[in-house]
């Protein structure tokens, strides 16, 4: 059984939807659109004011109620959304932004479905009637288009690739739906500790300001905190920062960290090692602030300002808050 | 307690890889066992050390580079490998690649599965959330910590979650797949590396496996391969300290990026 819809999974981060999520919206509004398809918010547990939120942005929200999904859960969130594809009809296409949750879960529920799933992707399209993207490989040197064959066509979508659509204003619909769910999966969670305490969310950040070995000492970091305030940015670092204990793993950004795509990302005593390049090469605009002319990361930015970091950021700050 | 690990050989970060044609890749000959599988491997090693009578089983799926993979895993202290498989499946999407597997660890049954977080080729993240899927157990993605107080029933672990580091308690069997902390990877001694190029790496091939199920097949079809959008060169600031940090903000403003 089919049904004519296009689904985003929202998700909820600190009581509020989340940037990527909005963003999803407007990207699956406009693939509806094109051919001719409703476009639903899918809520899985989450609260009443959240639908409602929803319901003034798309004409259609999913919301899956059942006590065990509070907490996410992958299994959980298979379970559920199978049978939510069981009641409906499978949609042609099922979305969510490429979070840790996002990319564990979605492969599971796409396998349980028989369906195809990619990740990662940096733009979503329809090659004839077969819902397709396109996602960077091998680091992000080559693109690969791909479609999917298979209903639903699942999908995540890094956060940051969509523009946030403006002007939203639905009276949507909010349908309720319970669902049953095993009472125990085999997993348990026993504690939860916020790993950079007051830090705001690299990947959905739109603007990134990141700092390497340059900045000389982890106090310097102070600096580039300040300078992220302003520009209402995250903070972000290096593998060397990391490895030298200068700052914690979940702030890398890198092959083997975090993969960025903000619309704004300032290096600033950063090399431009492959490494770190591969995780940020998707930003909309790169800054790069480094004191050799000959550093790497120059051919990855589009401003370049050689310099001493820890001289210029001040300045930096001082030219963003004067108004002229 | 029985722990496999699924492997992968990808070409390693610095090796130049180009756009041949919509179809096909130009890949410089320079393939590594992929960075989170390292990872995975030295976890399940770990683990070995506080509980000796494990058995840990390093199995790669593919072509011939596979084999490369598990002279790695050898190397580092892997007794048991396999290769499954052939070049057919260096085609394969996804999910079959998933299937595949699964079908050959049913036959394992192992407790712990360990795969790495994400292949350093297609970056999918998907091989390890469908496997634990299709064998119908637990997993969790992305994971930072293994407490050392596994037994032969349950174990701790810690993943990171959008900002949080998440405890949690799990029963066998379980997959997990391994995030950068995880482990450290050591370099290998010369012994074991001489040993490993030695080795015999049994295959398995792919008809001694019950893979009749048609509908895992053939979900995803490349359109075609893109070259990424290419930055323009980068402009340099001209005037000196402390006016060329105006000069970039001003850029920055005028363009309407901040
Ligand atoms: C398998 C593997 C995976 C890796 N994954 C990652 C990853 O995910 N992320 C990552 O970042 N790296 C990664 N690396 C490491 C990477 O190769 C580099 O070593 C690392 O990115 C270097 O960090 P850095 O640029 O901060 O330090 P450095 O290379 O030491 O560069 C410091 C830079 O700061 C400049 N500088 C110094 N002082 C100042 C100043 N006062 N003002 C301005 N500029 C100054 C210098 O000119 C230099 O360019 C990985 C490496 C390997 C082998």
């Amino acid at each position: 059984m089919m049904c004519n819809e296009i689904w985003v999974i929202a998700e909820i981060r600190q009581g509020r939807l989340t940037r990527s999520t909005h963003q999803l919206l407007g990207a699956a509004r406009k693939l509806a659109d094109e051919r001719n398809l409703q476009p639903a918010a899918l809520l899985i547990g989450g609260e009443q004011v959240h639908a409602e939120e929803l319901a003034q942005k798309i004409p259609l929200v999913l919301r899956i109620e059942n006590s065990g999904l509070e907490t996410y859960e992958a299994v959980r969130y298979a379970h559920a959304l199978r049978q939510l594809i069981e009641k409906r009809g499978r949609p042609k296409v099922i979305m969510t932004a490429a979070g840790s949750s996002g990319v564990e879960f979605m492969p599971r529920v796409a396998m349980r479905c028989d369906s195809g799933y990619a990740s990662y992707c940096v733009d979503l399209f329809w090659e004839g009637e077969e819902p397709a993207c396109r996602r960077p490989v091998y680091g992000g040197k080559v693109y690969e288009e791909l479609a999917i064959s298979t209903v639903p066509a699942f999908f995540t979508v890094r956060p940051g690739v969509f523009p946030v659509p403006e002007n939203l204003s639905e009276t949507g619909r909010v349908e309720t739906i319970p669902i049953d769910l095993p009472e125990d999966t085999g997993l348990r969670i026993i504690e939860r500790k916020g790993i950079s305490p007051g830090k705001k969310d690299l990947s959905e950040a739109l603007c990134v300001v990141a700092g390497g070995r340059g900045m000389g000492t982890p106090e310097n970091f102070k600096l580039l905190e300040k300078l992220a305030e302003v520009l209402d940015g995250a903070v972000g670092v290096s593998r060397a920062v990391v490895d030298a204990g200068w700052m914690p793993h979940d702030l890398q950004v890198g092959k083997s960290g975090k993969t960025v795509s903000p619309g704004l990302y300032i290096a600033c005593g950063i090399s431009g090692a492959i490494h770190h390049v591969l995780g940020m090469n998707t930003a909309k605009v790169v800054v790069a602030i480094n004191k050799d002319p000959d550093a790497l990361i120059f051919r990855n930015a589009d401003y370049g300002l050689v310099g001493d970091a820890l001289e210029v950021i001040p300045e930096l700050i001082k030219a963003i808050k004067s108004k002229t | 307690m029985k722990i496999a690990v699924l492997i992968k050989q990808v070409p390693d970060h610095e090796a130049l890889v180009r756009v041949k044609s919509e179809q096909e890749l130009d890949i410089e000959n320079r393939y590594v066992c992929s960075f989170f599988d390292e990872i995975a491997i030295e976890a399940a090693l770990n683990i070995r050390k506080n509980h000796p009578e494990s058995e840990i089983t390093a199995i790669s799926a593919g072509g011939k580079k596979a084999v490369d993979a598990l002279r790695r895993a050898v190397a580092l202290g892997i007794d048991q490998v396999e290769h499954l498989g052939d070049e057919s499946l260096e085609m394969a999407d996804n999910c079959y690649l998933a299937y595949v597997l699964a079908e050959r660890l049913k036959a394992i049954q192992p407790d712990l599965i360990i795969c790495g977080k994400q292949a350093g080729d297609d970056d999918f993240a998907a091989t390890g959330p469908m496997v634990a899927e299709y064998l119908n157990i637990p997993h969790v993605s992305a994971v930072v910590s293994l407490g050392s107080d596994a037994d032969a029933n349950q174990v701790t672990l810690g993943r990171e979650v959008e900002g949080e580091i998440w405890y949690l308690e799990s029963n066998f069997p379980l997959l997990i797949t391994a995030e950068k902390g995880l482990a450290e990877p050591h370099v290998p001694v010369v012994m074991r590396v001489m040993k490993a190029m030695r080795a015999q790496i049994p295959g398995i091939p792919l008809n001694e496996l019950d893979l009749k199920d048609k509908k895992q097949q053939g979900r995803l079809r490349r359109l075609r391969y893109t070259v990424p959008p290419e930055r323009a060169d980068v402009a340099m600031m001209r005037e000196p300290y402390p006016q060329n940090a105006a000069e970039l903000i001003e850029h920055l403003k005028k363009n309407g990026v901040i």
